[in-house]
């Protein structure tokens, strides 16, 4: 198996392609991650994809594409903000037991008075 | 485990969290010791809970997960002249969270906490295999008058390697934060709240054996947390 990767590694630098051309510099901007960003918000880019996104947003930005970028970022509050702006189902009860709890409880800490030790 | 339980390419609307959280606790059973003198305590060891946590955003208003307070202790024993072992403890508050929220502004959330508690505590004594020679104080003495300095009298006959006594309680706690995102993704999250546990000293293992361990007051206690929280999603 060894001797197997080694020859292949031989032909491979033997024989292998020649550096390439180099393709002219794209709009960062115009990168797949950042559409997919814009429609779908930072937070559902795939983990994998995430340092690819930070890396080409930055670029974005320097190339002067910062509006883009707090669009997307305002794009993101707005969802969420419409998503999560008022309590949907049961989860306003649950919300006010945490907060009668917690105002008892603080109120008791508040008017309870400490036994005097002998 | 809660990340691995959920796939990630599907907008999994996941968040870490790392911080501290600050309580105040009676420790008596370390503070007014009169046998052994334990390191002394400081704002550090006795009122700093370090904060770690993961959620999963099940509903557009709730949120379940695993939240971690740890308080942490360490130091030499110097009262035992002969070993002077190192001593660490661990006070451990592991919280399964519910948790409900609303935006009040696209920036701000509120959210409203409530947790069962499944507390641990951890003592460990380094202590060395024969101090002073034949006849001279081992592992077992060394334990055995920490036990006798919480109340127990010599309950060890035999130390076998393990070296560390624990403790186990349930409790609840409720807390309300205020969260305040920098980047759609990233916030800091400050909470409230109180600590309920049912912390019993007597209540303490070692090798298999019941213990008296310190005494402490850990109930009905306020507690607040500042977090740095990073959403996936």
């Amino acid at each position: 198996m060894n001797r197997f990767i080694r020859v292949l590694l031989l032909f491979s630098i033997c024989f292998g392609n020649g550096p390439q051309e180099t393709e002219p510099a794209k709009n960062p901007c115009a990168d797949p991650v950042i559409a997919y960003a814009r429609k779908h918000g930072v937070k559902a880019v795939p983990l994998k994809d995430l340092m690819h996104y930070y890396r080409t947003a930055k670029n974005c930005s320097k190339a002067g594409g910062e509006e883009v970028i707090q669009q997307i970022r305002l794009n993101e509050y707005t969802r969420d903000y419409r998503q999560s702006g008022t309590m949907a189902g049961w989860t306003s009860t649950h919300a006010v037991c945490v907060g009668v709890v917690i105002f008892y409880y603080f109120l008791g800490l508040l008017i309870s008075s400490k036994p005097k030790s002998d | 485990m809660l990340i691995t339980l959920f796939p990630l390419r599907g907008q999994p609307k996941i968040s870490l969290d790392i911080g501290i959280g600050f309580y105040e606790p009676t420790m008596k059973g370390f503070d007014d010791n009169d046998l052994v003198p334990f390191p002394a305590g400081n704002f550090l060891t006795r009122n700093i809970l370090w904060n770690v946590g993961a959620y999963y955003e099940f509903f557009s208003n709730a949120r379940v997960g695993y939240n971690s307070l740890t308080s942490f202790d360490l130091g030499r024993l110097d009262g035992f002249e002969t070993s002077q072992p190192v001593f660490y403890r661990t006070m451990r508050y592991r919280m399964f969270p519910l948790e409900t929220f609303f935006r009040l502004r696209p920036k701000i959330e509120l959210n409203f906490t409530l947790t069962p508690i499944w507390g641990r505590g951890k003592i460990i004594l380094e202590t060395k295999p024969s101090s002073g020679g034949s006849g001279g104080r081992t592992i077992t003495d060394d334990w055995n008058d920490l036990f006798n300095s919480f109340g127990d009298e010599d309950p060890i006959e035999q130390v076998a390697s393990d070296n560390n006594m624990k403790s186990d309680w349930f409790g609840y706690s409720g807390m309300i934060g205020i969260r305040y995102y920098t980047r759609p993704w990233l916030g800091l999250d400050l909470k409230a709240g109180f600590i309920n546990n049912s912390y019993d000293k007597d209540r303490w293992r070692f090798q298999g054996k019941r213990v008296k361990g310190p005494d402490l007051t850990i109930t009905d206690i306020p507690v607040f947390s500042l977090k740095l929280i990073y959403a996936f999603r």
